[in-house]
């Protein structure tokens, strides 16, 4: 496609909107409103709302297992790592640098019952039962592939594309090239299901060296979802009101002798999109209004599930309200970091997760949602076949299971394969790279033709790397 | 012919092949030597100084009329903001409007330029660009104690005018360059900024991705040349091929992170080694001995990490005497043993029978030697050295081949001559040689970058508008003529930065007003610079201006960082923890501090609005404030009300302010029955969030 046209076509657009104010001012959303000229030339941002063909799916909502879940206890049995349990992994396997140098302890079996589930007939052990139910609706990526050997990259990676800080995640990108599709609500919400911060903290859904505005917005379930939504303790609704009309006349005064100034209207605008943002936030989080039918499929009424199935429902209520990009982190702090005791840790994270995660699939399914919503699941890594501690596996980046589902995707389907331990990735590998385009693919976006400049530098989501794996929605 | 060729192949350093380059490359602006540029006769009456008449011949050009010039009380808020930091206080306001003297504007700017504040207020823009930062990034994000020092060393640097081009040798080698002295070693922190991960077994892989982020930030930072495309490729906009990258970073690969380093003068350092020298030759077989008994009983039982997660070859590394290690060895061992502890206290425990008889009698023996050590030389932490006077090979990936440190070579195709330091320095002399070509006088692109970061500060965009791209992607300046005279003033004023602020400020250019409809109109960019820019205050500016504002301020200067949200210290002054950044900063568009940052990104959000109207932080500033008034103004709304809009916007309210702020303190008051100090800080607070406090024109 003809890009510069375009950007030019939208600098226009937007420096228009920009100055005429008053109801046409649709662009500036609590997400964010660009307002420097340099930022408009710097942009390379598609029209909101706009891809770059026709896209599969509207919004994302990415469960994100922190930790590292073991795949081969999970979606991709291996029965030749029981058959060798308790042994060195053969001379014939290559030798990675592991987070914990395990790469000679002995073997660890998989103790899982396996089983082919669904019309597909897709293998899901014994820990995860609700998922395996809605099998037929996942497209499982058995062949991922990262770098990042610890949590702190590996988390970073699958966020930003890259081990080492400092890019923007792919949210970022994803609020940067499509915008919003309610000004009322961020375009890119992140929960967490515990008050653990997870690996990093805020770094992972920053926008790196984009501007703010793109980045991912805390979502917290409770009286105050987005942080100083509330108007304090002590100050009446008439005495904000007040307030704000004395600041609307102040900037008004200020801004006549600065007519040419787009950026103090967009100030001005600011003040009151957040104001609109003061009441359509709390009927968004308002899971009151829920049925009861609803809230038993994510969990309610269960100590185990209910804090993760409080977060999935949420997340489907953002995404009927135009959120474009739900981030949940599912054990956050690296709960599902499994160096000893896979048993234990394991069976807690799946019995906290199966079941919210298949509600959430079912019930926007049964709302027509799931269409155009694409679900990703997974971590920053999977785990060895290799023990560590006897009884739990080190960290394995170089091959991994994610599913996703919904947004196009063909479901019932299992894409690529590891060796016979699990520990590579073999057939159909798909990079971090490949997984953010095939992502991007998804929602309409050409990984390679959304830019950013920065230091004048053309960067891409994806580092001018990886390609979508496009099969995807075909099978 | 041929012999002939090999001549001119050697001539041009043998290195990179002179094909490499096209005409339209070796033409390029940024890379032509900077000239004395003439100073045009345009600008007449109107031009103050020189950079008026580059100004006014292109407004001519343009068909542009400069804007009037800026009344007092603008301009004095404008020009403390930018030289310090702070809005101005009443007093300040009220002594430069009495003035009448002819020079009263340039002697604010010189008291201004002499405050303390002013080395507080660019050390921002400084840290920006190294990326500084008191952790170390990653999971653990671990506090770095002693980085605050260079911080500090910053703000020293500024506000005693050090030559830039002596500020720049002082980051990039001043182990090597001046030894003995203290600030010239904390310096070279600028090559420890970079994000660690304590826990990352794949050792080398980090060291490289270590050595490329010194590398591109120096490329960055210096050079205004992003060389990063390079590392993998030859650029595809630059002629930087793939091979200049590695040349560059050959500077570099020599490195090695120093937790603890001597401050000593050559000859110091000479007494120190020479003794040393003689100790080590004397002990070398008890220690040799010593070595392989507690090394295995060392190791067995390590703390922290941990040695046993090592893959062979870099566990065959640790085992090595530090003496027996090749440069790249010890780089590798060091970084390794970072990640472990070992206990020596506790090999009398751990060492039995036989080797524990013969292990204290070689100790017993190694300690009648003690009076041969040399006493140590004071030490300075958290810095950075050689690994040796041998540089470890610099090699690029794939092909192989082995690269001699050498600049650019579009500019300088030969490899660096590099003069080796004195032997007890133990270093490679490359980093000298580094900041001498980068501080050469003849070099095209330091002191247009410098100059170039002044006037984007000054003036909302520099001349070059990528301040840290001078390649094809970058744009070329609007106004070369200018920005080669400043460059080539900036080196004949001895590279002061104060003395080109100076000439900056006190151009008429600098002096407009940002209000010209004609200028708006047929340019609403501004490319050409007929009116002073609008701009939103820094996040420092917001933080530090409210607590200025409130009369909340702690001026203290210096030392270990506070966190700040439970400090009234000056933002330059907070701990940046990169995994938890203050969140009036981060909100605000401060940086993440991982990479290089040329200019801020400026951003309008609702959360900004959010954090300013409901946050409790910003709530207590204007209590704070409102305090202040009542004290001052016992019992007087109105004067409390003028006296509050010339601290927040250095104005006085207008009478329809002044009767807007009236009705609302009664009507806040007679709505909440709040005390009338309640009613006053909520008057305060909406001060707090309005644009005449939030922006600068």
């Amino acid at each position: 496609m003809n890009f510069g046209a375009q950007v030019t076509d939208e600098i226009f657009s937007r420096r228009e909107l920009l100055l005429r104010g008053g109801a046409g001012f649709g662009a500036l959303a609590l997400s964010g409103m660009l307002a420097r000229d340099k930022a408009f030339a710097d942009a390379g941002s598609l029209a909101p709302g706009q891809a770059h063909f026709a896209p599969k799916a509207k919004n994302v909502i990415f469960l994100f297992m922190e930790g590292g879940p073991s795949h081969i206890d999970l979606f991709d049995p291996k029965p030749l790592l029981n058959k060798l349990a308790g042994q060195r992994m053969p001379e014939s396997f290559k030798r990675p640098i592991t987070a914990m140098g395990e790469t000679e302890s002995p073997l660890l079996a998989s103790p899982r019952t396996w089983k082919r589930h669904g019309q597909s007939g897709a293998w899901v052990s014994d820990w995860l039962p609700h998922t395996a139910g809605c099998v037929d609706d996942l497209a499982v990526i058995r062949s991922c592939w990262t770098n990042g050997i610890n949590h702190s990259g590996g988390v970073c990676q699958m966020n930003t594309g890259q081990p080492l800080a400092g890019r923007p995640s792919l949210g970022s990108w994803v609020n940067y090239g499509l915008g919003t599709a309610n000004e009322n609500l961020p375009a890119f919400v992140v929960m967490t299901d515990t008050k653990s911060t997870p690996t990093n903290g805020p770094r992972n859904w920053s926008a790196g060296f984009m501007p703010a505005a793109y980045q991912g917005i805390r979502l917290s379930p409770g009286a105050e979802p987005f942080r100083h939504l509330n108007i304090p303790k002590g100050v009446t609704p008439a005495t904000h009101r007040r307030k704000l009309e004395l600041l609307r006349r102040l900037n008004e005064q200020h801004r006549a002798t600065r007519e040419h100034q787009s950026e103090l209207e967009a100030r001005i605008r600011s003040y009151e999109l957040a104001y609109r943002m003061q009441s359509a936030a709390p009927e968004a989080v308002d899971l009151s209004r829920e049925s009861e039918a609803t809230r038993r499929l994510y969990g309610f009424g269960n100590r185990d599930t209910e804090p993760f199935g409080r977060c999935c429902l949420l997340a489907r209520r953002m995404v009927e309200r135009g959120v474009r990009f739900v981030q949940i982190y599912h054990g956050a702090g690296s709960k599902w970091d499994s160096h000893s005791k896979m048993e234990e840790n394991h069976s807690r994270q799946c019995r906290q997760s199966d079941l919210p995660t298949a509600g959430l699939l079912k019930d926007l399914k049964s709302r027509g949602l799931l269409e155009e919503t694409l679900v990703i699941w997974g971590g920053e890594f999977g785990r060895t076949p290799m023990s560590e501690k006897g009884d739990g596996r080190d960290h394995n980046p170089t091959g991994f299971t994610m599913w996703m589902a919904g947004g196009g995707v063909k479901g019932g389907q299992v894409i690529g394969s590891t060796d016979e331990l699990g520990l590579w990735a073999t057939e159909d590998r798909l990079h971090v790279h490949d997984l953010h385009a095939t992502v991007l693919h998804l929602l309409g976006i050409h990984n390679l033709d959304l830019i950013y400049r920065y230091k004048g530098r053309p960067e891409t989501p994806t580092i001018n790397e990886g390609a979508a794996y496009t099969k995807i929605t075909s099978g | 012919m041929i012999q002939r060729l090999a001549i001119l192949w050697v001539l041009l350093g043998g290195s990179v092949l002179a094909a490499e380059f096209t005409r339209a490359d070796r033409d390029w602006w940024a890379f032509q030597p900077v000239r004395q540029s003439a100073v045009p006769d345009a600008g007449g009456d109107w031009a103050i100084n020189k950079i008026d008449h580059f100004i006014a011949r292109r407004l001519a050009a343009q068909e542009l009329s400069p804007a009037t010039t800026a009344d007092r009380r603008t301009l004095i808020r404008r020009v403390c903001l930018d030289l310090t930091g702070l809005p101005p206080a009443p007093e300040q306001i009220a002594a430069f409007l009495d003035d009448d003297s002819p020079d009263a504007y340039e002697k604010l700017v010189d008291r201004l330029l002499d405050s303390p504040r002013y080395g507080e207020s660019q050390a921002t823009f400084w840290l920006d660009l190294v990326r500084y930062a008191d952790s170390d990034g990653y999971k653990s994000d671990h506090y770095r104690p002693e980085a605050w020092r260079y911080r500090d060393y910053v703000i020293r640097s500024f506000n005693t005018d050090k030559p830039y081009d002596r500020f720049v040798r002082e980051q990039l080698a001043g182990d090597e360059i001046d030894p003995g002295n203290r600030d010239a070693l904390i310096a070279t922190m600028f090559l420890r900024h970079w994000i660690y991960e304590y826990n990352q077994r794949d050792v080398e892989t980090q060291w490289n991705e270590i050595l490329a982020d010194v590398t591109n930030v120096t490329g960055d930072v210096f050079l205004g040349m992003g060389l990063q495309c390079a590392r993998c490729h030859d650029h595809k906009f630059d002629p930087i091929p793939q091979r200049d990258y590695y040349r560059m970073r050959a500077f570099f690969t020599p490195l090695l992170p120093r937790d603890s380093m001597p401050v000593g003068t050559v000859s110091q350092r000479f007494e120190f080694f020479e003794q040393h020298k003689a100790w080590a030759a004397a002990t070398d077989d008890i220690r040799r001995q010593l070595h392989a008994i507690e090394l295995p009983a060392l190791l067995k039982n390590t703390t922290g990490e941990g040695f046993s997660k090592f893959i062979d070859r870099i566990k065959t590394m640790v085992r090595k005497r530090p003496e027996d290690r090749t440069g790249y060895e010890r780089q590798i061992a060091e970084l390794s043993e970072r990640q472990f502890g070992v206990e020596p206290e506790k090999l009398p425990e751990r060492l039995k029978g036989g080797m524990k008889e013969e292990w204290e009698r070689l100790r017993a023996e190694l300690k009648s030697f003690e009076a041969q050590k040399p006493k140590p030389l004071p030490q300075v932490k958290f810095v950075i050295s050689d690994a040796g006077p041998v540089a470890p090979a610099t090699r690029i990936p794939k092909k192989g081949d082995d690269v001699e440190p050498g600049f650019l070579s579009i500019l300088n195709p030969g490899s660096a001559r590099i003069t080796l330091p004195p032997a007890a320095l133990r270093s490679t002399g490359r980093r000298t040689a580094l900041a001498k070509w980068i501080t050469s006088p003849d070099n095209p692109l330091t002191s247009r970058v410098m100059v170039n970061r002044l006037w984007q500060q000054h003036f909302g965009r520099g001349l070059a508008a990528n301040t840290s791209d001078f390649g094809k992607l970058g744009e070329p300046p609007t106004h070369p003529g200018l920005l080669d005279w400043l460059a080539a003033r900036f080196v004949a004023d001895g590279w002061s930065l104060k003395k080109m602020h100076r000439r900056m400020v006190t151009s008429a250019t600098y002096r407009q007003a940002s209000a010209n409809a004609q200028s708006e109109q047929a340019d609403p960019a501004n490319t050409w610079f007929a009116r002073a820019p609008i701009r939103r205050l820094s996040a420092e500016q917001v933080r530090d201006g409210l607590l200025a504002v409130s009369g909340e301020l702690d001026l203290e200067s210096g030392g270990e960082g506070v966190v700040a949200d439970e400090s009234n210290r000056r933002s330059i002054y907070r701990k940046v923890m990169r995994n938890s950044p203050d969140e009036v900063m981060h909100t605000f568009d401060s940086p993440d501090h991982i990479s290089h940052m040329p200019q801020r990104n400026v951003t309008t959000t609702a959360t900004q609005s959010l954090l300013l109207l409901n946050s409790e932080w910003t709530r207590n500033r204007a209590a704070a404030l409102a305090k202040r008034l009542t004290k001052r103004h016992p019992g007087n709304a109105e004067a409390q009300v003028a006296a509050a809009h010339e601290l927040a916007f250095g104005q006085a309210p207008l009478p329809s302010q002044l009767n807007d702020a009236l009705a609302f303190l009664d009507a806040c008051g007679a709505a909440n029955k709040p005390s009338g100090l309640a009613a006053l800080a909520e008057y305060c607070h909406v001060l707090m969030n309005a644009n005449a406090f939030l922006y600068v024109d």
